[in-house]
């Protein structure tokens, strides 16, 4: 009870623990060590929502977020160890899945050792990082709800007739005795107030005159943006909100984006690299891009899409030339240029069958390097596809072997039925590749066979193949756009609570004594030089810094 | 109390946010804070769990959730690594191209019919070869744990595979007991079975 008593005001006002200056009158309500120093206005004395005198557990947590300097250490913090994050590349930074257990130690030595076992080569991603977000986050909400509603109450019934100390001790002060009819001249100041845009409120012989309120809420719109902006980047965690990933796609594959619906086509992909002429002295006789583009088709997938059995059904969505810097943009999803390799791959080829003895030519027949039909009919003859191997190769045990799964050196072994070779067939092994037909000597594997039949492709029209692959940077970030919204909430804030100043002026007349004390919460020469404005307009010449009453910032 | 709180009618600018607000200052004044923190729990608590236990994309090691396929096998039928749950499953990529792979295949084959009975899973995934090389294989070698077809890398890339063989014996839970990267010995693979089956 005895807390209770102390913050009763002599108005009769009962005001909260730790409020500084009484909510009605506005007497200063704390012992005071130095009474002729301006008052502290801050929040207009009004006490913080969660001051309380036996806090519990719950009070005790709200109580630590809700103080500023809790919150400057943990932006402090926040600060000093995000540059912990910037001493050595983070790991996701690199593209190609790499160990990072051996990586920093290897790049960097002991140094990096540490930097990876204390976690620092992911610290964005750390618990400890992202805690330290939230917490600055709780701070925002807690710090100004707390701040914001007892100002929002306290601005928002305002007492007109303040106690002569509260006016007294503003840094904006004047005193005067004036001559007739104090309600009459309190009347006129008023009005002239009103000139410069003051909202005029009287109650007698005393006077309230206020503008721009509303920039006091600036700080705590800026918050509200912040908050959201924090929200935001936390959001990115949710599955499906941010993707950064790159894929490889060769001249006229289609491949699917991973964890998506949607597959990429490449249809052609060009280089144009400077001629020697175009580049500087030290740069001449080197491979230099000039351009790099895909023609890229987007496609989203309808049906079978995850059914290993089924071909998908895509449908297209956008088409568009990917070059640097011009990503294609589909809902969301960009893709981008990133790089290229121009490593010719070979698809298919439609080799003919030339009969030896009789040189006719049958054909061509259609035999793409991977999942080729397994039995081809061509004249009287019908070739089975025995088996094909990618990187061809004699093993250990002396069996044909493949070395790899793409198509270096592919061969396949048919068994040929037909005119003039055995009836259970014979066996033919093809490379559809020259120096491979000359490496592995195919007429010597082919025995008797090669003098009756040759399997040949005619002429390069008749070869398809990748001259090049492309990689594109597949970005996603369904963030970005609150991201903005936090940004744009918190600069709006940040105008309002910068470029306009939230200036009051009090007054009363007792007995024909003039006391006017003035309250802004920054720029004090604009403060001033509106009250001697006003006092000029009704015939009293003042000197506006004459009305300086001392203290910071004033 | 009456004299207590004397507001100035001409000042109030908006009567309804004044109630909301006396409101939310007094009586649901505890209810506010414990809303907000207990928001403040879940989002954070969401952000950080997801720091912890998210991280999808993250290499895969011991007691790590593998992730799940859907794949066909040479029948055509699908398997999905989630139909074995609660079992004891070895998962092993292979290619023909690739030699200690195909040496262990024969390996993996004496190991299933040594421990099937018991109810050991084996799943052969080919690393996207084409069907006539993996027919081939495996009727030359007379294979009777499925094998699965990967198309196009998919299920390896979400391994995050850098090196073949690459083996995983998944626990019955579904996490992941050991990732044996290279070629092993039949005496290697018998022994990780016994331990995986007595899990």
């Amino acid at each position: 009870m005895s807390v209770l008593e102390n913050t009763k005001c002599e108005c009769g006002h009962q005001n909260a623990v730790g409020t500084v200056l009484c909510e009605s009158c506005g007497k200063p309500l704390e012992n005071n060590d130095s009474p002729d120093l301006p008052l502290e206005m801050r929040y207009d004395g009004v006490a913080r929502r969660s001051q309380k005198s036996n806090p519990n557990i719950i009070d005790r947590i709200w109580n630590f977020f809700s103080s500023v300097k809790i919150a400057i250490y943990l932006i402090v913090l926040t600060f000093l160890t995000a540059m912990l994050g910037t001493i050595f590349p983070q790991e996701n930074t690199f593209i190609n899945s790499f160990d990072p257990s051996f990586y920093y130690e290897d790049a960097y030595g002991l140094p990096g050792k540490i930097y990876y076992l204390l976690g620092l080569s992911h610290t964005y991603e750390s618990w400890w990082f992202i805690g330290l977000l939230v917490m600055i986050g709780t701070s925002l909400v807690i710090c100004s709800l707390d701040r914001i509603l007892p100002l929002y109450r306290a601005l928002n019934k305002q007492q007109i007739r303040k106690h002569l100390q509260f006016i007294h001790r503003q840094k904006t002060v004047y005193k005067q005795t004036i001559e007739g009819d104090s309600e009459q001249w309190v009347e006129k100041f008023g009005a002239q107030l009103k000139r410069k845009g003051y909202r005029i409120h009287t109650e007698g012989t005393a006077l309230l005159a206020e503008k721009n309120r509303f920039s006091r809420w600036g700080p705590y719109i800026n918050h509200i943006g912040l908050i959201l902006f924090l929200l935001a980047i936390l959001a990115r965690s949710i599955p499906d909100w941010q993707m950064d990933s790159y894929i490889t796609i060769s001249d006229g594959d289609t491949v699917q984006i991973p964890e998506t619906n949607y597959f990429v086509k490449n249809e052609k992909f060009t280089v144009e690299f400077y001629k020697d002429e175009e580049l500087p002295e030290k740069l001449k006789g080197k491979a230099r891009a000039k351009l790099f583009e895909t023609k890229a088709v987007l496609y989203e997938c309808t049906s079978n899409c995850n059914d290993p059995k089924e071909k998908p059904v895509l449908a297209e969505v956008k088409r568009h030339n990917i070059v640097v810097n011009d990503p294609l943009k589909y809902k969301g999803l960009k893709l981008y240029q990133f790089d290229f390799d121009l490593t010719p791959r070979l698809n298919a080829v439609h080799p003919v069958l030339v009969n030896k003895v009789t040189g006719e030519t049958y054909g061509p027949m259609d035999l793409p390097m991977k999942d080729s039909a397994l039995q081809h009919k061509l004249g009287p003859y019908t070739l089975d596809l025995y088996a094909n191997y990618m990187e061809f190769a004699i093993g250990d045990d002396g069996e044909p072997t493949t070395l790899s799964r793409d198509p270096v050196a592919p061969a396949f072994i048919f068994t040929v039925r037909g005119p003039g070779l055995a009836p259970e067939g014979e066996p033919y092994i093809y490379f559809p590749m020259q120096k491979d037909k000359v490496r592995f000597s195919q007429d010597t594997l082919n025995q008797a066979i090669s003098d009756k039949i040759e399997i040949k492709v005619d002429g390069m029209e008749n070869v398809d193949f990748s001259e090049a692959s492309t990689y594109l940077n597949v970005r996603m970030d369904k963030a970005l756009p609150y991201v903005w919204i936090g940004a744009t909430f918190s600069m709006i804030g940040l105008l309002m609570g910068s470029y306009w100043q939230h200036r009051r002026i009090w007054l009363r007349v007792d007995d024909g004594q003039l006391s006017l004390g003035a309250h802004t919460n920054k720029n004090w020469y604009g403060m001033r030089s509106d009250v001697a404005w006003a006092l000029q307009k009704i015939g009293i010449t003042v000197d506006s810094k004459s009305l300086d009453n001392g203290g910071n910032n004033a | 109390m009456p004299s207590t709180f004397r507001y100035n009618g001409s000042i109030r600018s908006c009567v309804d946010i004044e109630l909301v607000v006396i409101s939310i200052m007094g009586k649901s004044r505890k209810t506010v804070q414990i809303g907000i923190l207990i928001a403040v729990l879940i989002i954070g608590g969401y952000a950080i769990g997801s720091t912890l236990f998210g991280a999808g994309n993250t290499l895969l090691k011991e007691g790590s959730k593998p992730p799940d396929f859907k794949l066909a096998d040479l029948e055509g039928n699908q398997q999905q690594l989630s139909d074995y749950a609660g079992k004891a499953v070895v998962v092993n990529f292979w290619g023909t191209f690739c030699p200690p792979c195909v040496k262990e295949m024969p390996e993996f084959e004496r190991q299933y019919l040594k421990w099937k009975d018991q109810g050991l899973i084996v799943l052969a995934i080919n690393l996207s070869e084409d069907t006539l090389t993996v027919n081939n294989f495996v009727r030359r070698f007379d294979l009777h744990y499925p094998i699965l077809r990967d198309m196009n890398r998919k299920t390896e890339r979400s391994y995050g595979l850098k090196s073949y063989p690459t083996t995983f014996f998944i626990k019955p839970d579904g996490s992941i007991m050991e990732i044996m990267v290279g070629g092993m010995t039949e005496v290697e693979i018998d022994e990780r079975i016994e331990r995986l089956l007595k899990l």
